[in-house]
């Protein structure tokens, strides 16, 4: 099992702030991992400075061997790192497969696509995440769930290594929740490694192996999910959310 | 603007020390919007035109005070004017980045072609404020320009000390860094880009009543006010004033450098050159900060 | 062979769609009375107006084309129709090629100097276009205006170049008025046929995506700066022959031609006709091209004098374009039929 994400002493800081505090982890290749913390605790900014979309002040971020720190947003999603963003996005005046599509003529999207054409991927994609009967509404009309579902459709599209889900639970009603795992849990089996947030842990509790916890920018420990609700630091993160949170 | 004596230096720093003055009090504006409220105000040359063609109007059409009474009419209403436009071009354009700058860019146009109707389309020129010349290293030098350097010290200092002591000041430079954080404080953001548009309409239209008996009246130089501004905040830093004084200096001397050492066709490029070297090797200007994506 | 029988197999069907539609329908008659309209033989006068019109209407196309598919704003698009006008009149007046060829290299010509400034600009996030190719247009300007320059290049090269003078005596395209028309509406017809595959393909699915979400796009693993650069220059190469052209039917080019007028006449026309429409854009020329004229004559008329200056063309366009921005997003026309329609669905009581 080798190590398909490596990341040390990443730091990034805003005049007054240090989002990032010198952070060191690795993913495992074909694992499901998780990012926990409370609110404000820098995942976004990680999976950021990790996807290219910002630079790190200091540090390093490997992947599958490369060197990949600082790279463009664009390159490293072709060296095969999708991610899904915690605020929604989508091409909203598009359809559903445009969207779709737009992955799938990615450099990386069209070495898959070449061989059924780029319409004919970007529908078994949207079949994938159950949304083929939509192929042709813009996203702007769409509920939440399948917005969340239309994410992880795109990240798709571009054929990734390494899926980067930043909190695709956030705003779901239960339903939809079962919807966006069994999606997930299949991709895992599918040998995308995923790499997932989430400020709940209830939700990741019952899907991931191993979590790493993070806190104010700092990592603070990693392991079994269980292990980890229990860690001291863990727990005083998380007080003033509620003890229901840790359950 | 330039002196019998043909004293390549002393011109060259006098130009320099002009055009810089008056360049620093239209590019300290223009940032402060783009800084403020992420405005690239087209209109800003229209401001510019407002104020020339008022004063303009009551310099030929009063005969005892027209100059004074121009002045003070000029400064007043183009300030206004530029609450106006945000009130009712910009502010309900917020969401469409597009639409404001294409409703900025014709309301340039509008000024132009309106100063043209209702005044005229002729180049005119005007007299210094104050008249007479003081020798100084041989050269006579007008005492209009004392009066254009000192008054742009002044509201240089003053714009500085306005921003960072008097409490308007310093909710502008709230809203400057975090708009959304500024409003959760009680800050009337709304309010404050208004402001904001009147004060660079107001530095603006100070700089058209000093600098106007020095260049021309015509309906069309608003297009090289905005083009200098532009290339100045581009060198200095969007949104950094002291990069926009310091790219004003810089500017003026660069083209005071090429239109007396080398060639005036040079000069006249400087804009261009600026823009582009700047947004090729340091996009964030002199003293900007990075920009975040 | 395959992929070609597919590609040529693939556009009909867009355009099969696009026949049944209202606007479709209304577009191909219009053309349709384009192509008649030398046969009724109309006076010189109105021709040349068409002509001005089909002109334009490939500029605005072009504008529309990057702003309102590519959401990429250039305020200073008369660089291309200026660079191209006056490359292409040079090479006319003083190496003696064809007007065809010359017209080609007056707008790649126009295209390298667009990437002064263009590729600087959206290599960047940020508002620079706009501003940057006005400032380049406006340098333009100034720097075609020189008669010091002019005297330098004439010293340098025996031609005129640079002056207030411009280049004029250029040939047209033929003494034959009707052949002129022709070629202008064939090339008009060829270069918003280009423009609207374009768009309709696979990259002008990824170009739609930069519109309406860079960030998204780069995340989605297209090098978004290749794609505006790309579309830069082809709204570049596409107003420039528009330039040429107006070289050609105008007799020649003088430096008003690179004055923020004409980058401004580009948006109005497109905002008229609606963006992201390139036959609205077409449309919109046509509807400024006239409405101009008709501002024009009313401004003559003695009795109307009493109007001043303010039927100056110019001048109500800047305030149509003002109100159009302010009230109707999406283009006059967009707007004016849409609350049509509604009239009409209350009229019919739905």
């Amino acid at each position: 099992m080798g190590v398909i994400l490596e990341v040390k002493n990443l730091t990034k800081k805003y005049s007054g702030l240090t989002a990032v505090n010198d952070m060191s982890f690795e993913v495992h290749r074909g694992e499901f991992t998780g990012l926990i913390g409370p609110n404000g605790a820098g995942k976004t900014t990680l999976f950021n400075l990790i996807s290219g979309m910002e630079k790190p002040n200091s540090g390093v971020v490997r992947f599958d061997g490369y060197n990949i720190t600082g790279m463009k947003p664009h390159k490293i999603v072709n060296l095969g790192i999708a991610r899904t963003f915690q605020l929604v996005r989508s091409f909203k005046f598009m359809t559903l497969l445009d969207n779709i599509s737009v992955s799938c003529l990615s450099p990386r999207g069209k070495k898959l696509a070449k061989e059924y054409g780029i319409d004919e991927s970007a529908s078994s994609i949207l079949s994938a995440v159950g949304l083929v009967d939509k192929a042709r509404i813009p996203p702007i009309i769409l509920p939440h769930g399948d917005l969340r579902k239309l994410q992880i459709g795109k990240a798709l599209g571009t054929n990734p290594k390494l899926l980067l889900l930043d909190e695709p639970f956030s705003g779901l009603t239960h339903e939809e929740q079962k919807g966006i795992t069994d999606l997930i849990i299949k991709l895992h089996a599918d040998g995308v490694s995923v790499f997932m947030t989430g400020h709940v842990l209830r939700e990741l509790m019952n899907l991931v192996p191993r979590a790493i916890a993070m806190h104010q920018g700092k990592y603070i420990t990693e392991g079994p999910p269980e292990e980890v609700a229990r860690n001291k630091i863990v727990l005083e993160a998380y007080l003033g959310k509620g003890a229901e949170d840790l359950a | 603007m330039f002196f019998s004596l043909a004293d390549p230096i002393v011109n060259f720093l006098i130009f320099g020390i002009i055009q810089g003055s008056i360049y620093a009090l239209l590019a300290m504006g223009f940032s402060l919007v783009y800084g403020v409220g992420g405005i690239l105000n087209q209109a800003h040359g229209a401001f510019y035109v407002i104020a020339t063609y008022i004063f303009y109007w009551f310099f030929i059409n009063l005969p005892v005070f027209g100059l004074l009474i121009g002045i003070i009419v000029a400064l007043i209403i183009t300030t206004l004017i530029g609450g106006l436009v945000y009130i009712l071009l910009i502010k309900p354009l917020k969401d469409s980045h597009v639409g404001v700058v294409i409703v900025t860019f014709a309301f340039a146009f509008f000024i132009e072609n309106l100063v043209g109707i209702l005044v005229d389309k002729q180049y005119h020129d005007m007299p210094h404020l104050i008249p007479g010349y003081f020798e100084i290293l041989g050269t006579s030098v007008p005492y209009h320009y004392l009066l254009v350097i000192g008054i742009a010290i002044l509201l240089v200092v003053l714009i500085t000390l306005f921003i960072n002591k008097l409490k308007l000041g310093k909710s502008i430079r709230a809203v400057a860094q975090d708009a959304e954080a500024a409003s959760l404080m009680g800050i009337n953001v709304d309010r404050i880009l208004a402001y904001t548009l009147m004060i660079s309409a107001f530095l603006t239209s100070v700089a058209a009543v000093l600098n106007v008996p020095v260049d021309i009246v015509a309906p069309h130089i608003g297009w090289t006010i905005l083009l200098n501004s532009f290339a100045i905040v581009v060198l200095g830093g969007l949104g950094s004033l002291s990069g926009s004084v310091l790219g004003a200096y810089i500017i003026a001397f660069a083209r005071a450098y090429t239109n007396f050492f080398i060639s005036p066709i040079l000069s006249a490029l400087i804009p261009i050159i600026v823009i582009v070297a700047m947004l090729v090797l340091r996009p964030r200007g002199i003293l900007g900060k990075k920009e975040i994506d | 062979m395959e992929k070609l029988n597919e590609k040529i197999s693939g556009f009909p069907a867009y355009f099969k769609d696009w026949i049944k539609t209202f606007r479709g329908k209304v577009t191909v008659l219009c053309l349709i009375g384009l192509i008649l309209l030398p046969l009724a033989n109309p006076n010189p006068y109105i021709m040349g107006i068409f002509n001005t019109f089909m002109i334009y209407a490939i500029f605005a196309v072009s504008w529309d084309f990057l702003a309102g598919y590519v959401g990429q704003v250039s305020f200073g698009h008369a660089i291309f129709l200026g660079v191209s006008g006056y490359a292409t009149a040079y090479i006319i007046k003083y190496f003696a090629w064809p007007w065809w060829s010359a017209l080609l290299l007056g707008a790649v010509i126009a295209v390298l100097f667009g990437i002064i400034v263009g590729v600087p600009a959206l290599r960047l996030k940020g508002p620079y276009l706009a501003l940057g190719t006005l400032a380049m247009s406006l340098i333009l300007y100034q720097l075609f205006l020189m008669g010091s320059l002019g005297i330098m290049w004439k010293n340098a090269f025996g031609t005129d170049l640079f002056g207030t003078d411009g280049l004029g005596q250029v040939p047209p395209i033929s003494t034959n008025v009707d052949i002129q028309y022709y070629a202008i509406l064939i090339i008009m017809c060829l270069s918003i046929a280009f423009l609207t595959h374009l768009v309709k393909s696979n990259i002008g699915t990824i170009f739609r995506a930069i519109r309406d979400d860079e960030t998204g796009t780069s995340a989605s693993g297209i090098n978004t700066t290749k794609y505006k650069i790309l579309a830069f220059l082809i709204s570049g190469f596409f107003a420039g022959i528009a330039g040429g052209l107006y070289a050609l039917r105008f007799s020649g080019v003088n430096p008003g031609v690179f004055q923020p007028l004409y980058s401004f006449y580009a948006i109005i026309m497109v905002a008229i006709g609606g963006i992201a429409s390139l036959s609205g854009a077409a449309l919109g020329a046509f509807i400024f091209v006239f409405l101009g004229e008709i501002l024009r004559l009313l401004g003559d008329i003695p009795q109307l004098e009493v109007l001043g200056g303010f039927a100056e063309p110019i001048f109500i366009f800047s305030i149509l374009l003002i109100l159009i921005i302010r009230f109707a997003e999406h283009g006059l026309l967009g707007t004016l039929l849409e609350k049509l329609q509604s009239l009409w669905d209350i009229v019919l009581g739905r």
